[in-house]
């Protein structure tokens, strides 16, 4: 690791102007539990680190809207989110989901933004906040938007955000009477990244199915949600059509069976779930 | 069963005299070490397996701004001109001369006196390379047209490698051979003949702390603060590539955040032995987790093992074929190829045996002892063979192995009568807490259940040496000297327990001076479960010398035999003040008998035998793989304790260990290049991955032992992968015959056993 300048604006639109435009070497740094991994193995070679840890300490902060929902600033960490009440109340399949996300020492610094941005494509978080119908706020020069956490990821480690565009914040809806569920496979170690990840989120006439972990990018599964009722069917749908990535986890036959045996085992669970 | 000595200060579970010290971080370890001048090292390291170099362009590095030198094989030739190292074949440069033979093998190192810069520096040099053939695998090592070193250079210590100095053409290190009874006839006659094969891949040892070594020049010559298991064979080695007197040369080593076996012969000291000199600075290298990679692995093997059985279940003749994965430099591997490789047959009386045991050369990592001396590896198999016997039988496998166990008295395969080892008993007390005779409840919908034992036995490699010096200073108190290196195991507790029952004092007033070779005496190393057995009877009859000392000084001072009067009037009373000191020393070498050459008996293989067996309950995922151990129990012969609670610790720890090798690691190689070597993708077990677990010692002896204790680091280790393996074949049917045992792993064999095989990757 060389010697990098470290800048700590006191706001995240001054943080946001610190960025560069189109300056790779440039790069926001929240939690640093994923950026500094990248740093230390000499993929990312910084220029400067723009920290967000000095910003408005509300972009930390979580609340529950008028409509249900909830509003999670980007500097949350995973512990807050794993011991808030509103997120219990809300949305409490993300509780369960941190339980069995990295430990607790990653967990009491990663943040939701650095979470969302790192779009590594083995994580936990992702498709549970797909499955939800999540969305999250940017902030850049060029002003705010709104972009859908399903659209987020470009593909591997990529997203669609602009070098010098920021997640402020993280919006998911009410979920009314939606039940949810996710599943976390492992094929290494009880505390490894997941081999496969499964989230669902069902209505009363749909379902949201979400596959991560074993694809490209976290992405739906159209073809079982197309058969939501019948776990079974819908299983299969899963299994004949998703693209599956192999790597020291899991061949692609062997993965391929764990999204069948997984997509089964996920609905079976969001059926069984309060709403 | 646990035997409290008179004193009361052996048998109790006295709490580690160094705990205190560790948990508030006043504990010194060489990674906090920094000298006055101090540069750092940092390791450029060969990115091919096998290959001439044909340059090493070292410009950009030196002239990167911070950078005080780099150093090449060019530059070590000038202080060491010959420097090859390792305890069984100098086959090891300090850094790469001509070929480079794995890839991580030093080649150049950056100094700097700020180690990101040394880094920084490291990744600017570069090297080319005429590239050879290379052979990973260790059975076609044996045939490969790749050969690993032109010549080999056995180091002249050990008499069984004397006859491979100076051969050409092969990779063969060691090749070990053991011949009892006749086999031939005990196949050709045998009702059953059983044959398999078995595979382990090369895991790793992963102390949290990794490799560390700081060397600086003295006065009168060098001085070597080092994270190494076997400071007086540094200080031996580092002499001998410097032709110096040993007194030239100290070794210190305070604390070990973990060795395993990583930290044994030379490592990293010879290098900074060779820095210090060349550039008249205190050098520093500490490596990163990643490194450890490119250091030292423990042997992936692959063992052909086959029995001859009669109809009611008895073996009368087996046949064990080893290959050892050595890796490009030998370390300690041929001796793990003969001293473990005669226990292959098993804990078993059988009549007919042979033993081929093969060390071999490749282009991966070198190979060296991990937590059991490759013992684990040889019951891998031989226990899972056992239990695909019985079953094949239909015998149930506690039968099966009452029926053939080596019992006391009987003689080992290598002729050895054995004595003081509770293999009997270890395996009643196994079956006993898996309450083996019982009904057993199997399955659940797709969930299956099964059980499993395995049983596994380790002789102590010999002869080895310990010297200790107790030194009763004229208050009474008493300090121990000794190179046993406490590197978590704690020695320190147990020496000073020793120390402590000999002199009627308290364990926890005992001071222990932690081995420097200019203070503390030899001891060859810690390892492979020697130190309690052979440091500890060391120590105690030093403590005794002293004792006897003490009552020379009261008789002659005058003093009434078997009076009470205080130690410090003694030394008052001689000398008029408090002043003096008592000098106990004893030495300690066990006798033992080497093997015939062409047939490997002797009739004193080893001073003790250990002894470990392990019973696991399974659930096995049908549909998916996934096994979950719902219960491991451990138990050990490990003679007397000395301290129960530490004796406890180490079975449960070493089973841990194995645990994840058996379920978890596995270094994952591409064409020689390691593609998981970090912690983030080479997965040991969490708090969540480990089952629960009973761990506990049978009721035994060691007749010759310190208070009939023995060594206890590796026993635990010993029968975790079998019983697990014969567990998940009791559930679902299906035999797992490589380790690790992945998910994937074993959901392809349920795949296949149901004629349904998976799809290939
Ligand atoms: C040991 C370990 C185990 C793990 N196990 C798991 C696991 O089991 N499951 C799982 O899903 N994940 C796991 N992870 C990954 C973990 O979830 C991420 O490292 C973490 O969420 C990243 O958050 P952070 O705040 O630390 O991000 P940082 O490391 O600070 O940043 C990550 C990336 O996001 C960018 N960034 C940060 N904040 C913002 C922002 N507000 N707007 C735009 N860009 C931003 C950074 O520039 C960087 O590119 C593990 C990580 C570790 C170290």
């Amino acid at each position: 690791m060389r010697a990098f300048e470290l800048v700590e604006p006191a706001t995240l639109r001054e943080a946001a102007a610190s960025l560069g435009a189109d300056d790779s070497t440039i790069r926001p740094i929240a939690g640093g539990t994923a950026i500094v991994l990248m740093m230390k193995a000499g993929v990312f070679r910084p220029e400067r680190l723009v920290s967000l840890r000095r910003i408005e300490r509300r972009h930390a902060a979580i609340e529950r809207t008028a409509e249900g929902g909830l509003h999670i600033g980007a500097m949350a960490t995973l512990t807050a989110l794993e011991h808030s009440a509103d997120i219990r109340a809300a949305a409490p399949v993300i509780a369960r989901m941190l339980r069995n996300h990295s430990n607790v020492r990653v967990r009491n610094v990663a943040t939701v933004g650095g979470n969302l941005a790192h779009a590594d494509p083995n994580m936990d978080m992702p498709p549970v906040l797909i499955a939800l119908g999540a969305r999250v706020t940017t902030i850049s020069s060029d002003g705010e938007r709104s972009i859908a956490v399903e659209d987020l990821p470009a593909g591997f480690y990529q997203t669609v955000l602009k070098p010098n565009e920021l997640i402020a914040a993280l919006e998911i809806p009410a979920q009314h009477a939606r039940r949810s569920a996710y599943l976390k496979c492992t094929t290494r170690a009880a505390h490894d990244w997941p081999t496969l990840g499964i989230a669902v989120s069902l209505g009363d006439n749909d379902a949201r199915i979400v596959i991560s972990a074993a694809t490209e990018r976290p992405m739906r599964l159209t073809a079982a949600e197309n058969e939501f009722r019948d776990p079974r069917k819908a299983a299969e749908a899963a299994a004949d059509t998703v693209k599956i990535m192999p790597d020291a986890r899991g061949s692609i036959p062997y993965k391929r069976q764990l999204v069948r045996v997984y997509v089964e085992r996920a609905l079976r669970a969001a059926m069984e779930a309060a709403s | 069963m646990n035997k409290i000595m008179r004193h009361g200060q052996v048998g109790r579970s006295a709490p580690r005299l160094e705990a205190r010290e560790k948990a508030t971080g006043r504990a010194e370890y060489v990674h906090n070490l920094r000298l006055p001048g101090m540069l750092y090292g940092k390791i450029f390291r060969s990115t091919i397996p096998h290959g001439r170099i044909r340059s090493i362009d070292v410009s950009a590095a030196a002239a990167h701004p911070g950078v005080y030198r780099v150093i090449t094989a060019a530059d070590v030739a000038k202080v060491v001109p010959n420097p090859y190292y390792g305890p069984a074949f100098h086959d090891q440069p300090i850094l790469a001369i001509d070929k480079v033979h794995h890839v991580g093998e030093p080649v150049a190192v950056v100094l700097a006196t700020d180690p990101h810069v040394a880094e920084e520096a490291a990744a600017l040099i570069v090297a080319q390379y005429d590239e050879l053939p290379a052979v990973y695998d260790e059975v076609e090592a044996m045939t490969s047209k790749a050969v690993v070193h032109d010549v080999l250079k056995p180091a002249g210590t050990f008499p069984d490698l004397k006859h491979l100095q100076g051969k050409t053409d092969t990779n063969v290190a060691l090749d070990f051979h053991l011949r009892r009874g006749d086999v031939a006839k005990a196949f050709a006659e045998a009702d059953h003949v059983f044959e398999h094969t078995f595979r382990t891949k090369a895991v790793l040892h992963l102390p949290l702390e990794p490799f560390v070594s700081v060397a600086e020049t003295t006065g009168s010559g060098l001085t070597i603060h080092t994270a190494s298991q076997s400071p007086s064979f540094v200080r031996i080695e580092i002499a001998r590539l410097l032709g110096w007197p040993e007194n030239r040369v100290r070794v210190k080593v305070p604390y070990l955040g973990g060795g395993f076996g990583a930290k044994l012969y030379i490592k990293l000291e010879a290098l900074v032995a060779a820095l210090a000199l060349i550039v008249n600075r205190p050098v520093k290298i500490a490596l990163t987790m990643e490194e450890q990679f490119f250091t030292l692995t423990k042997h992936a093997s692959t063992f052909r093992i086959k029995s001859a059985v009669s109809k009611d279940g008895k073996i009368t003749g087996r046949e064990c074929e080893v290959w050892w994965n050595g890796g490009a430099y030998a370390d300690i591997g041929p001796r793990i190829t003969q001293k473990s490789g005669f226990t292959a047959p098993g804990p078993y009386d059988i009549d007919n045996v042979t033993i081929d045991s093969y060390s071999l050369y490749t282009n991966l990592t070198p190979a060296g002892a991990l937590r059991g001396f490759g013992i684990p590896q040889l019951v891998w198999a031989y226990e899972s063979h056992a239990d695909m016997i019985a079953r094949a039988l239909k015998l149930d496998p506690l039968a099966f192995r009452r029926k053939n166990i080596l019992r006391e008295g009987n003689a080992q395969a290598t002729g050895t009568i054995m004595r003081d080892a509770a293999i009997e008993a270890v395996l009643e007390q196994v079956s006993a807490r898996m309450d083996w005779e019982k009904p057993f409840a199997r399955s659940s919908g797709s969930v299956k259940r099964g059980r499993g034992i395995a049983i596994g036995f380790k002789a102590s490699i010999s002869p080895t040496t310990s010297v200790a010096i107790v030194n009763v200073a004229a208050d009474g108190s008493a300090t121990l000297y000794c190179s046993t290196v406490d590197m978590g195991q704690g020695s320190d507790t147990a020496n000073a327990q020793i120390v402590a029952e000999v002199l009627s004092i308290e364990a926890e007033a005992v001071r222990i001076v932690h081995p420097d070779t200019d203070v503390t005496p030899y001891d060859m190393a810690t390892l492979g479960s020697r130190s309690l057995y052979h440091m500890g009877n060391a120590v105690r009859l030093a403590a005794q010398d002293a004792k006897a000392k003490l009552a020379d000084l009261a008789r002659e001072v005058g003093v009434p035999e078997g009076s009470n009067i205080p130690i410090a009037e003694l030394f008052v009373k001689k000398y008029k003040m408090q002043a003096g000191n008592i000098i106990g020393t004893a030495s300690y070498i066990p006798s033992y008998v080497p093997p015939e050459a062409e047939t490997g008996q002797t009739p004193n293989a080893t001073p003790f035998w250990m002894v470990g067996g392990a019973g696991a309950e399974v659930e096995v995922d049908t549909e998916t793989g996934h096994v979950r151990v719902t219960r491991l129990v451990n138990v050990g012969d490990v003679g007397t304790l000395i301290n129960p609670r530490i004796v406890a610790t180490q079975l449960s720890g070493a089973a841990v260990m194995q645990y994840g090798f058996t379920m978890q690691e596995q270094i994952e190689t591409d064409g020689g290049q390691i593609t998981n070597a970090s912690f983030a993708d080479y997965k040991i077990p969490s708090i969540l991955d480990i089952p629960p677990m009973e761990s506990e010692a049978v009721d035994a002896e060691q007749h010759d032992g310190p208070f009939g204790a023995k060594g206890v680091g590796e026993s635990g280790t010993f029968a975790v992968s079998p019983a697990i393996a014969n567990a998940i074949d009791d559930a679902v049917g299906v035999r797992i015959s490589e380790l690790p045992i992945t998910p994937e792993a074993v959901y392809r064999a349920i795949r296949a056993r149901n004629g349904d095989p998976l799809e290939d990757a």
